[in-house]
């Protein structure tokens, strides 16, 4: 089933006199439960096509389509309303809020759709079991590794089962050791779950881990190559 | 998570910063209230000390009397008319009096004073004025009585600083002297022996007697039994002359007041300045005397009395006062104006510096489906705590120091007291007790936490997620 429709997306950007052709004439569709990178020289678009994809940012021409929903049709509110019941987000850094522990974190998009404790609180357990912090529950953000806390951004992005979860370079700051175990929870949640991640890397390792890879190249895709 | 539990826990996420910040508003507010406490507190007791002991709180005069107070523009009053007023349910009696400005003159000492000619029985119900007598005075010979006794060495070293003062209550006097209530089983006999003042006031039978202020009488250097000469001019222009026996002498709580009064029974002034029956005002002695009271039987007692006489309540009778203390108001209020502009500076450094700093975790709330305007609501949260927790702690902190003062009010002696003196004043600080003045300080430190408020939550709705995410 196709979860993602990206049509002729173009993204200009005006610096001064010139123009930065960021996201140039791109088509793609995701399907549910892929697991696609996205990689390409720095400043190839990955990071400009990620946000246009969750709606962070508004394209100059062409469509997204979200399980049929036109992304550029909504407005301010409404746009966010809908990033926080079908998209989830993992940064490089920063994801969580400082003042919360772990397990308050990755309840904290459950909580803004509402969800009740109890249901919460299972849901939480369960992923905090998946990502191998059980033991962390009460720990506040600044008392974890940065491996650990993008974990707990992973469990958070995943725990109100989004359509697909996006991930701008989730393992840049993190040592090789942390990226791969953050890489293979990742690929185990997609796996179990059924929710689309696509995500954008620099690192030859996580690219293999891949089943999907699109490589940009001036804002071109200029390969997409599925392996199974 | 709620909301405020999110905000309660925002708040201590730098705790120096927050308690920096709700420290500076603390000592603001602290300031603010105990300065403007004893400034309203002093105002308060000087009007109070004038209203009291002098105009009271509402007159009926005849309508020229405030621009030119002269026996000429005298009334008689009309018996139907004091009836009527009587009649109003907030007046408790008319007190009749006959003033004129006059010359007293002892020895070769002169001085124009205030002659108040009154009804003694009246008068004592208005104004209280038997305990207005004085009962102690503390003259050369008294100290140096007193020195030779063995009152306690605190109060020894204070007689000095009190030299000549009179006093119509132990209570004062216990506390310039520094006795406490413990001692004054054993202190007390020791003064009256030493320093009484004997003293009578109108005994009504005899009319040449006259009650002067105690400052008169120093400055005339006369005394209980000597002899006063009033010069002036009654009414319609005849002169108006007289020798008059000093039969007591009344501590009045305004220095000014108490140096240029004199006081007789209403019939002999009325005889000394051939004025029968006439009187320059009458006073009002009400049952409720607070503000909105005076006012509505101003009003009330306006319907009837009628021309020439007008109703004037005592802020038209104290106008130059009034004025007086405006001015010292404003300066008052400049001075409290820059502590809050201080503060106003620091509540915005702190929000700047917030704002500034949490950039991008405002950016990654609203990315991940945060709405602005639950995080204003945060926000909002957060910074009201902040300002309340400074409001609050500096109010508490204020009151022992506003109560203290309204009960044991800062006493100057010495220069200070003459200075004060100087310029009419009693040499006294009291505070004034918390009232509307600590709800407008509350009103004002929340407008200016409400204009960062406003300031956040503008920068909120206008993130910009793409840069805020960069940053
Ligand atoms: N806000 C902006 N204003 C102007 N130009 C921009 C802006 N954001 C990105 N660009 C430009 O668009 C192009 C694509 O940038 P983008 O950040 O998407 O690249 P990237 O593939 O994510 O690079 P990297 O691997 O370094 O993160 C670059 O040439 C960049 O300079
Ligand atoms: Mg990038």
């Amino acid at each position: 089933m196709k979860v993602i429709e990206i049509r002729d997306l173009h993204k200009i950007y005006k610096a001064s006199d010139i123009e930065v052709h960021a996201v140039n004439c791109v088509n793609l569709d995701f399907q549910e439960a892929e697991f696609a990178a996205i990689v390409g020289p720095s400043g190839s678009g990955k990071t400009t096509l990620l946000n246009l994809l969750g709606g962070l940012d508004m394209p100059t021409s062409g469509q997204i389509l979200i399980d049929g929903t036109d992304l550029s049709m909504l407005k301010s509110s409404a746009l966010i309303d809908f990033r926080m019941r079908n998209i989830g987000f993992v940064f490089q850094s920063y994801n969580l809020i400082p003042v919360l522990t772990a397990k308050e974190n990755i309840e904290f998009i459950m909580s803004l759709q509402k969800w009740i404790k109890k249901e919460r609180e299972e849901r939480s357990f369960e992923l905090l079991k998946a990502i191998g912090l059980s033991d962390r529950t009460n720990s506040r953000p600044a008392k974890l590794s940065g491996g650990q806390q993008q974990r707990v951004a992973v469990a958070r992005a995943l725990a109100s089962r989004p359509k697909f979860v996006l991930a701008d370079e989730p393992t840049a700051n993190l040592d090789s050791k942390s990226a791969s175990t953050l890489l293979e929870i990742m690929e185990k949640l997609n796996h179990e779950e059924k929710i689309t991640f696509i995500f954008s890397t620099h690192d030859p390792r996580v690219m293999k881990m891949a089943r999907r890879v699109i490589t940009l190249e001036d804002g071109k895709v200029v390969s997409d190559d599925v392996r199974e | 998570m709620k909301d405020y539990q999110l905000a309660w826990k925002n708040l201590w996420r730098n705790k120096r910063r927050t308690l920096i910040t709700a420290a500076s508003v603390f000592f603001a507010v602290f300031f603010a209230l105990v300065m403007r406490s004893f400034q309203l507190g002093t105002y308060d007791s000087m009007y109070k000390n004038v209203i009291e002991s002098y105009t009271g709180y509402i007159q009926i005069q005849h309508q020229d009397y405030a621009e030119e107070p002269i026996l000429d523009n005298s009334f008689e009053a009309d018996p139907e008319m004091m009836k009527k007023v009587k009649s109003d349910p907030n007046v408790k009696d008319v007190v009749p009096r006959l003033e004129s400005y006059t010359l007293a003159a002892s020895g070769s000492r002169t001085q124009g004073v205030m002659m108040l000619g009154v009804d003694p029985e009246k008068e004592e119900n208005l104004s209280g004025m038997r305990d207005r007598l004085v009962k102690f005075k503390l003259t050369e010979d008294a100290i140096e009585a007193l020195k030779s006794t063995d009152l306690p060495d605190r109060t020894l070293r204070l007689l000095d600083l009190f030299r000549n003062e009179a006093y119509s209550s132990t209570g004062r006097m216990m506390l310039d002297l520094g006795i406490s209530t413990e001692d004054s089983t054993v202190v007390l006999p020791v003064l009256r022996r030493n320093a009484s003042f004997t003293n009578k006031y109108f005994s009504g039978s005899s009319d040449g007697e006259v009650l002067i202020g105690s400052g008169l009488s120093d400055f005339l250097k006369i005394n209980v039994g000597d002899t006063l000469i009033l010069m002036g001019q009654g009414y319609h222009g005849t002169s108006a002359a007289g020798n008059f026996i000093v039969a007591g002498i009344i501590k009045l709580p305004s220095p000014d007041i108490d140096k240029r009064i004199v006081y007789m029974p209403l019939e002999t002034a009325r005889e000394l300045y051939a004025a029968p029956g006439l009187a320059t005002s009458a006073v009002l002695s009400l049952k409720d005397f607070d503000d909105k009271s005076i006012d509505k039987t101003a009003v009330r007692l306006k319907t009837f009395v009628a021309d020439p006489l007008a109703v004037k309540t005592w802020r038209e009778l104290n106008a130059l006062l009034l004025n007086q203390m405006e001015a010292d108001n404003r300066s008052g209020m400049i001075m409290i104006g820059i502590l809050y502009l201080v503060i106003a500076f620091g509540v915005f450094g702190t929000v700047l510096m917030m704002m500034a700093e949490r950039r991008r975790e405002f950016g990654m709330l609203v990315s991940v489906g945060m709405q602005k305007s639950k995080l204003a609501k945060v926000v909002t949260i957060e910074m009201f705590l902040m300002g309340l927790l400074g409001v609050i702690s500096g109010i508490i902190a204020s009151l022992p120091l506003v109560y203290y003062g309204h009960f044991r009010p800062l006493r100057f002696t010495g220069e200070y007291a003459r200075m004060y003196e100087d310029y009419g004043m009693e040499p006294v600080m009291p505070t004034l007790l918390p009232d509307t003045y600590y709800l407008w300080q509350t009103v004002v430190v929340m407008i200016i936490i409400s204009i960062a408020i406003i300031f956040s939550v503008r920068k909120i709705f206008r993130i910009d997620l793409i840069s805020s995410l960069k940053a």
